[in-house]
């Protein structure tokens, strides 16, 4: 009996997905150009970093190729989870619970948790993705990666790995929102500090900044470490050898974590009365 | 006058009753401050000073941008757009007041409040990690005092035009996101300019951007002086008066083609 209620769980959910995209596309040009700004941003910091790189040469001993394979990884990974759980942007779910309408959401007899993720799919993201799939390729070719089976096999595993690692962190934050009712913007320092942060080798960082990203938020296994199997790079944290191995774990726990979280919030949530 | 004085003070009084807003968003633009900075001083790595910048400079540059995002709305202001799309625009054009001085004051009064609330203790908060460099010569304050105010009219300017743009279509948003991120990138927000090429600073220089917050860091960190300090407020008032009379035009365009939804 479980597989046809997953079946059905599925079916929901692309239904409410195929809404929010038509949605989206009845304004084609404008759609076009949604997507083209939200590239267009990102590629603008990227083309300011290789600028400032023609006077630095390199950052904390990774060159301009290296750099680009960190941060297009993470956006190209960052774009897609902020496409599919835009239900859970914290600022959006907000709304949800100021004006009420999440009350209306809880009557319905489908699972909560696919109903907030079927409530928003924001296709613009695209923009983000494309641009780090641009930055990545850009990356790779530049530091000349060493392909063996096993990078080709674990890159998508990290890939995913990201996607749910960030999207564990927008649930925690919509979370919060049940007892804070407005979004707090300091989850932004988790979320799009985290994705900013990791852009970057972690060792360029403070000891108390990374510590905190180490041991609280485990983003050092995120996007550093896995890097360093990629690009066979030396570590001068002095990492364990299986470091670069841990990202699937630490993103699936964040995740679980955020889920245990985000079941609390709901038996705690009592409405906002209006 | 007496009523844009009223807008002014209103605003400012709205702005400071954000209290939680106020503190997260503190937090927020210090912590990235402190990311940005350490990216500076590992793209330093061993170098003393880049193009006239010194390491201490750098880190303060990225203290004093942070300290800017909120007294000019660098991340984006909405606000016209909005009262355009919910129909209040209909409201504020029957206001007796000059439409573009009316958002002025409304404007000033917010990021005065914000200049006090977020900017001033951003710094603060920011020389506890760093040492960072503070302006004390007296002509030198003098002419930040003037630079500050001066990027912040021209900055206003530059974002009412934007808004503007939701006079013509229904959906502005796209355009106003490629427009605050394109003032990121030219104004010297990402990366001081003087990191960057000299060919692309000739091209910047011909934008109204670098006007809105390089000439306040080359002021503050002392790397301009003097006479040449001089010329880039005027360049500043220059941009300012030029942005303006655009403002006017497109806004006596955007008055004939103007349809009020909602109601």
């Amino acid at each position: 009996m479980i597989l046809p209620s997953i079946l059905n769980s599925i079916q929901i959910y692309l239904k409410l997905i195929s809404i929010q995209i038509r949605a989206q596309l009845q304004y084609p040009v404008s759609f076009v150009f949604d997507v083209l700004t939200q590239g267009i941003n990102a590629i603008l910091f990227f083309v300011a970093t290789v600028m400032i790189f023609q006077r630095f040469q390199s950052i904390g001993g990774w060159t301009l190729g290296e750099i680009a394979f960190l941060w297009g990884l993470i956006e190209m990974s960052f774009g897609t989870m902020d496409m599919i759980f835009s239900g859970f942007d914290p600022d959006s779910f907000s709304t949800h619970i100021q004006v009420g309408s999440f009350d209306q959401l809880l009557l319905r007899p489908i699972n909560i948790t696919l109903q907030v993720l079927g409530s928003k799919f924001v296709i613009r993201r695209l923009g983000r993705f494309i641009q780090g799939v641009i930055i990545f390729i850009i990356g790779v070719s530049l530091s000349q990666v060493n392909w063996t089976v096993g990078k080709i096999v674990y890159l998508p595993v990290v890939f995913i790995s990201q996607i749910l690692f960030f999207g564990g962190l927008f649930i925690l934050g919509s979370t919060i929102t049940f007892w804070t009712v407005q979004s707090v913007e300091t989850v932004n320092i988790l979320t799009y500090g985290g994705s900013e942060m990791t852009a970057y080798p972690m060792s360029i960082y403070p000891p108390w900044l990374r510590n905190f990203f180490t041991y609280i938020v485990p983003a050092l296994f995120l996007n550093y470490a896995p890097a360093l199997y990629f690009l066979n790079k030396p570590d001068p944290l002095h990492l364990p050898s299986f470091a670069p191995f841990l990202t699937p774990f630490t993103s699936i726990a964040l995740l679980m974590a955020a889920l245990l979280f985000w079941r609390i919030g709901i038996q705690h949530y009592q409405g906002t009365g209006s | 006058m007496v009523s844009y004085w009223h807008v002014f003070k209103l605003s400012f009084q709205r702005q400071l009753t954000y209290r939680t807003a106020n503190i997260a968003g503190l937090l927020t633009n210090l912590f990235f401050g402190l990311l940005r900075a350490s990216v500076l001083i590992a793209l330093y790595g061993s170098r003393l000073e880049v193009n006239g910048i010194t390491l201490q400079g750098a880190v303060t540059y990225t203290g004093v941008t942070q300290a800017l995002i909120a007294y000019l709305s660098l991340f984006g202001w909405w606000d016209l757009m909005n009262s355009v799309y919910k129909g209040s625009v209909a409201v504020d054009l029957l206001k007796p007041m000059n439409y573009f001085s009316f958002w002025l004051a409304q404007d000033l009064g917010r990021s005065l409040a914000c200049f006090f609330l977020r900017g001033v203790p951003l710094l603060i908060g920011y020389a506890i990690f760093y040492p960072i460099y503070v302006p004390n010569k007296p002509d030198q304050l003098a002419v930040l005092g003037l630079a500050l105010i001066l990027s912040m009219l021209t900055s206003f300017a530059w974002r009412f035009l934007v808004n503007l743009a939701a006079f013509w279509t229904p959906n502005a948003q796209g355009i106003g996101r490629f427009a605050f991120g394109l003032s990121w990138f030219l104004s010297g927000f990402i990366m001081p300019l003087r990191f960057f090429p000299d060919w692309f600073v000739r091209i910047a220089n011909f934008t109204p951007f670098p006007s809105m917050i390089n000439t306040i860091i080359e002021i503050y960190l002392g790397v301009i002086r003097g006479p040449d300090s001089l010329q880039a407020l005027l360049i500043q008032a220059v941009w300012f008066m030029g942005l303006v009379l655009v403002c006017q035009l497109v806004l006596k365009a955007g008055l004939h083609t103007l349809v009020i939804q909602g109601g």
